[in-house]
């Protein structure tokens, strides 16, 4: 009786599951097939399943000449995403570790001090000014992930991860006579590894997905990362089907703005929607080759 | 070191040459030959080039994309020009739009960059009141040759308190922009029609091409105020901004405030019967910019009107339409049309700039010559672009360069070979006729009404907007409307403006 | 030492640590200097990239002008915040918006993630898992513009799939876009949609960190499934649910502009609930260009948040001291 009820719920578990993936594979399906549809007959008859005109013209207008400054683009966007995750996990575990230690008797004040920057930020000015001009971060590729190395957010989910590792672990450590330095590295990071992979991957793609940072410090499009690329392409690509070009000065060309922007996406989703499974696997195999090192 | 000691004794021979020689050599240029080329430029003008200037460095941001081919061309004959004519090392920066006018620009004038790029009235406003430009009264001078190509009105319209604050470039017809009906003529000749010479005629193209077309929109936009200006009033309305305009036909110094006139009303109705009719389709207070990729893609049958827009707009348009025709009509006749200057944009120089006046001779280039203006906006002859016997232009690369919208100067401009005659004959007649607005030149100083105008933009897009575009019905909708406008402090704002407006109108006469 | 009183919690944390008081000082500076050594590359980060900046918040107060710079600038008391209050019905209007919308997500978004979190947590097909895991995630990558874009095609008056159903069906068309508070509908769900795979990565993650011999001591028993989850998944993510609350609700006053511009393309019939205080910072300061407005505004939002979180984060005290976030 028993099985059969839990059975059900099993099945009933698999059932919404699937509908609910499904659900959201569909705007995923249908941003693939607008990408590869006529501008005109989407404008006209809305989006599809199945492109609509099959034409590869809007991947055409966008990579146009540009096909060597996208390759550069993704090459950048990988090499900032690997070396911003790997700083910024360090980083932030090693704090999120200090403010998990409960015999530490400032562990609230660093978690205040943490958290008050969630809520207040001086805004852009301040914080450009110091960028370019005291601590030269523009144009340097250090500059596209440095001030992103604290997710605050991040540090505390990873504090969470910490204290559920059971206490006399640590306890049995210590009286081992593990300093924290220890403690961090060979406890705590090879046990807290499910929350480290979850981490990383939250911050893999955000460094991915930023194009804030190279907008405010990069002028220089060697350092165009692909996010970038495609937010300035949209920018103006909308900017020029906006009318308001009319304003500034009236522009000649109208872009495919509906295909364009299903474009962007594929370009931009699918190279990590199609990683995101093997870079799991990855993050895992890499922590724990890190904490038998450790 | 010998290649610079070269240099000086050309620069010494060029300042010894420079007066004599500047004048001749602008007009030869002017009338200019089609082959002049691209390599003629630089070395003609490398002798009158700029005598005895000391190096200077210059940054240019531009909006939009950078093409391959200006990323190349930045880096050689723009560059190498650049050096010649005014010895100074050139560097075009490219950011997006939404940065244009705020965003990153701002945070460069707020910390003390030194660039130069380009503005509107508005910005420009708001920019100089933080003391983010450098006042170019004194280096106009500088602009000798683009201030010949560049209409006199166009200056004023970027002057402060009788300072300069920004360098206008282009000079093209822009006299009553979208005061015109921008008809698919191909359509209308379609359903039998010839001409829309009225409101009347232009709803019965719509009610035939709606009976052959169900699929098609009527209207595809959310402002029609300049166009069926004919049909609402008599007066001849010029709008300063949203919230105010001007009766052009009269020579006095009163500003309307639109949202509480007879006109608007009736302006609104004239709206909401098209919002009602399905002339103007009911995603439209939705999804606006759906708008204008319907009119892109052909899917409209009507569109506001500008001098360009019938030979700018149709090659989007023929993509999908190969026979599309693009036609202009005004809905009535007898009032002279309006112009707010023909410049197309003004160049600033940031305040933290260490050689305004250098900017300024770079902003002079742009404007100078054929060939220089030929060089910027097409690139090198053989190379990017080729000119048959007509001087009509084919281009040989799609990359843009230094945008020719911006450069775009009817002294200068050249036309494709598609462009038929006509067009360009209408186009470069457009101006005849015309007259510069009273308001021209006019620039508010909104920091004693700051609170009011910023309440009145909310007001205005919650709304008055809806309203105008016809979305909602004015009787039911109008009191509580006007409640707000009342409530946000419109009285103030508009004696206010009133006020600067009466000072400055009253310091013109 | 004290191993034997300290009960387990079913969260399988340490109900209550006390540190041995007789530890001698030396020790616990020697212990301690390896923290602040720890802590010090975020310390840097921290201070570099948001203490230093907050400087700038003086400018909320001054009248920025470029020849003066920051400092020099001249004080402009509250005037920056006055056009946000001088509308108090605006305000008002907004900041309730903006709450009641907020609130709307927290709750939803956390009662989706947590069940689908727990519901991967029950199944046991490793692939059926690692793939829908990964679609779930696809929406937290499209924009809300092709968001925007996607649900007007479901939802237009005339063309929308949803009204053409309903017109099959024999029912009415309906007006989504110039319903108010049936939009509000629409928000939730496509936040549901766009975050709730996202945040059940949090929440899964968390479950997998846990020591299976709670279920197998519960199964071991004859707890049903739904017992299992109810007595022991559920009571195990509290903690975590209340983290991610205490961090959310700081932002309780922020919206996100993005999404109702993406989704609604700031339609006008629409603002009545969907105006929240990003959206009518926005439209006014920000669309006058009044960028000293728009970063009061943003300093509004951030102490009614901190007053927010010290309340909330004094209510987690008391439900479970470890709850606190400081």
């Amino acid at each position: 009786m028993q099985t059969t009820e839990n059975k059900g719920l099993l099945i009933l578990f698999y059932f919404c599951i699937a509908v609910f993936s499904i659900v959201c594979l569909v705007p995923f399906v249908l941003a693939v097939s607008g990408s590869l549809s006529t501008e005109s007959r989407i404008a006209a008859e809305g989006y599809s399943f199945w492109p609509r005109g099959f034409t590869l013209e809007t991947y055409q207008f966008l990579f146009g000449s540009k096909a060597e400054q996208i390759v550069r683009a993704y090459s950048m966007s990988v090499l900032v995403t690997v070396l911003g995750t790997a700083s910024a996990v360090l980083v932030t575990t090693a704090y999120a570790y200090v403010v998990s230690v409960k015999s530490f008797r400032f562990r609230n004040v660093f978690a205040f001090f943490a958290y008050f920057t969630m809520l207040f930020s001086g805004g852009t000015l301040p914080w450009y000014l110091l960028s370019t001009k005291y601590y030269h971060l523009d144009d340097k590729l250090i500059g596209l992930f440095v001030p992103y190395l604290l997710s605050v957010f991040l540090m505390f989910l990873m504090t969470n991860y910490f204290r559920s590792i059971p206490h006399e672990i640590v306890e049995s450590a210590e009286i081992d006579g593990a300093g924290h330095l220890r403690i961090f590295f060979s406890i705590m990071i090879p046990l807290g590894r499910v929350g480290l992979v979850t981490i990383s991957l939250f911050y893999a793609l955000q460094f991915w997905n930023d194009f804030y940072l190279p907008l405010m410090l990069v002028t220089d499009q060697e350092l165009y990362t692909i996010q970038y690329l495609m937010y300035n392409m949209m920018a103006n690509i909308q900017f020029l089907a906006s009318g308001n070009a009319a304003q500034v000065g009236g522009a000649i060309i109208a872009p495919p703005l509906e295909t364009a922007k299903m474009a962007m996406t594929c370009l931009t989703v699918l190279p990590i929607a199609i990683l995101y499974p093997f870079l799991q696997r990855f993050f895992v195999k890499g922590i724990i080759v890190g904490s038998v090192k450790g | 070191m010998t290649k610079k000691k070269g240099w000086f004794s050309l620069l010494l021979t060029a300042s010894f040459l420079l007066s004599a020689c500047s004048q001749g050599n602008n007009e030869s240029a002017n009338g200019g030959n089609g082959n002049a080329g691209a390599a003629s430029p630089s070395a003609e003008s490398g002798i009158e080039a700029g005598g005895g200037l000391a190096p200077a460095k210059l940054k240019i941001v531009l909006y939009g994309d950078e093409s391959n081919r200006m990323k190349e061309l930045a880096k050689t004959e723009f560059y190498d020009v650049v050096k010649e004519e005014i010895n100074a090392e050139v560097e075009f920066q490219f950011l997006p739009w939404t940065e244009y006018a705020g965003g990153k620009t701002d945070l460069m004038l707020s910390t003390g960059e030194d660039f130069a790029t380009y503005t509107d009235a508005n910005y420009m406003v708001k920019s100089v009141a933080k003391g983010l430009y450098t006042d170019l009264t004194p280096y106009v001078d500088a602009a000798a040759d683009l201030s010949s190509n560049v209409d006199e009105a166009s200056f004023k319209a970027f002057q402060l308190d009788g300072k300069q604050y920004a360098v206008p470039v282009g000079n093209k017809p822009n006299s009553a922009e979208f005061y015109s009906v921008l008809v698919r003529q191909d359509l209308l000749e379609e359903v039998g029609m010839t001409e829309v010479t009225s409101l009347a005629q232009l709803e019965q193209f719509y009610d035939k091409a709606h009976a052959a077309h169900p699929e098609l929109v009527g209207y595809a936009g959310v402002d029609a105020r300049r166009m069926l200006l004919y049909d609402y009033t008599d007066k001849n309305l010029y709008w300063q901004n949203e919230f105010i305009a001007l009766d052009e036909a009269k020579q006095d110094d009163q500003i309307i405030s639109w949202f509480e006139t007879e006109e608007f009303k009736n302006y609104a109705n004239l709206m909401h019967g098209w919002y009602e009719k399905g002339i103007i389709p009911k995603y439209a207070a939705t999804n606006t910019p759906q708008l204008q990729s319907d009119w892109n893609s052909g899917k409209a049958m009507f569109w506001a009107g500008t001098a360009a827009r019938p030979f700018e707009g149709a090659a989007t348009i023929s993509q999908a339409v190969p026979d599309a025709k693009l036609v202009n009509y005004f809905l009535g006749e007898g009032r002279p049309k309006i112009s707010r200057g023909t410049y197309s944009t003004a160049f600033f120089v940031s305040a933290a700039a260490k050689d305004p006046e250098r900017y300024v001779m770079f902003f002079n280039l742009l404007q100078k010559n054929q060939e220089l203006y030929d060089l910027f906006a097409y690139g090198i002859e053989g190379t990017d672009f080729t000119l048959d016997e007509n001087g009509r232009l084919t281009k040989l690369t799609t990359d843009a360069l230094i945008p020719d919208w911006l450069l775009m100067n009817k002294n200068f401009i050249r036309f494709d070979n598609t462009v038929p005659d006509e067009f360009i004959a209408e186009y470069k007649a457009w101006d005849e006729g015309a007259i510069i607005s009273k308001g021209a030149g006019f620039n508010f100083d909104n920091t004693p009404v700051k609170n009011e105008e910023t309440k009145l933009n909310g007001v205005l897009t919650e709304y008055m907007a809806p309203i105008g575009s016809g979305f909602v019905d004015y009787e039911t909708a109008y009191p509580k409307a006007l409640d707000r406008l009342k409530a946000a402090g419109i009285d103030k704002y508009i004696a206010e403006y009133q006020k600067q407006f009466s000072e400055w109108y009253a310091g013109q006469q | 030492m004290m191993q034997e009183a300290t009960p387990v919690k079913p969260d399988g944390r340490i109900a209550k640590t006390r540190v041995s008081k007789t530890r001698s000082f030396e020790k616990s500076l020697q212990r301690d200097g390896s923290l602040y050594l720890l802590a010090l590359p975020g310390i840097v980060i921290l201070i570099l990239f948001a203490y230093l900046p907050m400087s700038g918040l003086i400018l909320v107060f001054k009248n920025y002008n470029f020849n003066d710079g920051i400092f020099g600038s001249p004080w402009a008391g509250f005037s920056n915040f006055e056009f946000f209050f001088s509308s108090m019905e605006d305000a008002m209007r907004a900041t309730r918006n903006t709450v009641m919308l907020n609130v709307l997500y927290m709750a939803t978004g956390t009662f989706f993630s947590v069940a689908i979190a727990i519901i991967l947590n029950e199944l046991r097909s490793k692939w059926f898992v690692k793939i829908t895991q990964s679609v779930m995630f696809f929406p937290y990558f499209i924009s809300w513009i092709i968001i925007g874009a996607i649900l007007f095609s479901l939802l237009d008056y005339d063309k929308g799939i949803m009204n053409q159903m309903f017109t099959a069906l024999g029912l009415g068309q309906v007006d989504w876009y110039s319903s108010p508070w049936l939009f509000v509908i629409v928000m939730v769900l496509a936040n549901i949609w766009k975050s709730a795979g996202y945040g059940a990565i949090i929440y899964y993650s968390v479950l997998q960190g846990i020591d299976t011999s709670f279920y197998e001591a519960a199964r071991i028993d004859g707890a049903s499934r739904w017992q299992i989850i109810t007595k022991i998944t559920v009571p195990m993510l509290i903690p975590s649910i209340i983290l991610m609350s205490l961090l959310n609700i700081g932002g309780m006053l922020k919206g996100d502009l993005s999404m109702v511009m993406g989704v609604t393309f700031l339609n006008p019939l629409l603002l009545p609930t969907t105006d929240i205080i990003d959206v009518y910072v926005y439209r006014t300061a920000i669309r006058s260009g009044e960028f000293g407005f728009a970063s009061a505004i943003t300093l509004y939002q951030s102490v009614f948040g901190f007053i927010l979180v010290l309340v909330a984060n004094k209510l987690a005290g008391w439900y479970d001291k470890d709850s606190k976030l400081f």
